[in-house]
């Protein structure tokens, strides 16, 4: 006896995903999805973010880490809430454990809520934590392919990143490959060639996140 | 990895229709996954084999059926397959308004018992 099913095996993830963006959106809260490798420059990203819009608009962070809190400690100083969640091996966060945080902030008091996912390109592009929408992130040292290797990321994502544009020069990564891989997988996403270190580029990406914050409150 | 925990929703679903439907043992589950889901069907068939352990599903087959990715145009409507890292414009009027219709499926399509 055969049963039909035809049934998303991710209702309960995407059930939860639902409830979490309807109620962030009646609290008129923004929360962006971080999502990049390991080592792309996620947290530096949040530092110089918290650091420029912190007087003007109200910040939470949840910091999803495999273990240790290392990254929560580095934006502590910016006095700001920080949630941790430990995923213990796990290799994305999920709905559940974004809705089971959210009671620790106060979100009437919040216009945006940073995610930094946990470092991985491809778990974490599958699964809806409720977000506003995804921001890609990668760097030139870890070479201009990512779009074609990891598309699902690169296509549903509303804004990409692409750090440590000022190592281009030591790299073999070629920009034009980047480019043109990229607008064939997501035509008309933002993109956002930055450095971190040296702040080259930030003022675009700090331009466009507050217009989207600013849309949302 | 993410195969771990589709894995562990899909044993919650297979037990609940089951249990629905008054089957005692499950022989075969057949699923859709779509290209761009990034499901490896070796690791799948891992941990579909570990959530089944001592379930009413344990030694049950496992059907994964690949669907290919499927866009299609706002513009003109056309409907056409892309490689997984195609290009996401329109193959008849270029447009770059594209819906993915099909690629991005977790499903499952039915399980079959007694």
């Amino acid at each position: 006896m055969e049963i039909k099913i035809m049934k998303n095996i991710l209702d309960r993830n995407q059930n939860k995903a639902n409830e979490v963006r309807e109620m962030l959106k009646e609290k008129r809260v923004l929360m962006v999805n971080l999502i990049s490798a390991p080592g792309s420059g996620k947290t530096s990203l949040l530092e110089y973010t918290i650091e420029a819009l912190n007087n003007n608009v109200k910040i939470g962070v949840i910091e999803g880490d495999v273990t240790t809190d290392l990254d929560a400690q580095r934006l502590k100083k910016y006095n700001i809430p920080i949630v941790v969640i430990n995923t213990e091996g796990g290799c994305h966060l999920d709905s559940h454990s974004i809705s089971k945080v959210l009671p620790e902030f106060d979100l009437e008091k919040l216009d945006v809520l940073f995610i930094e996912n946990v470092g991985n390109l491809i778990c974490p592009s599958g699964f809806d934590l409720g977000e506003s929408f995804k921001v890609a992130m990668t760097s030139t040292t870890e070479g201009d392919d990512k779009p074609v290797k990891y598309p699902l990321l690169f296509r549903e994502a509303g804004a990409v990143i692409l750090n440590k544009i000022d190592l281009m020069k030591y790299t073999n990564f070629n920009y034009n490959h980047f480019l043109k891989d990229l607008r064939q997988i997501n035509p008309l996403i933002p993109l956002f060639p930055l450095s971190c270190l040296t702040n080259e580029g930030m003022d675009k990406w700090l331009e466009w996140i507050s217009d989207k914050i600013l849309a949302m409150s | 990895m993410h195969e771990i925990s589709i894995a562990e929703d899909l044993q919650k679903i297979i037990l609940k229709i089951s249990c629905q439907n008054d089957l005692k043992k499950i022989t075969k589950v057949n699923l859709q996954f779509g290209e761009m889901a990034q499901i490896v069907p070796d690791i799948f068939r891992i941990a579909f084999e570990e959530s089944s352990k001592h379930t009413i599903f344990e030694g049950a087959m496992l059907d994964m059926e690949i669907l290919p990715v499927k866009l299609k145009c706002e513009v003109c409507h056309h409907e056409f397959f892309i490689k997984k890292s195609g290009s996401y414009s329109c193959s008849n009027c270029h447009s770059n308004n594209i819906e993915i219709i099909q690629g991005k499926e977790i499903l499952i399509k039915s399980i079959e018992g007694e």
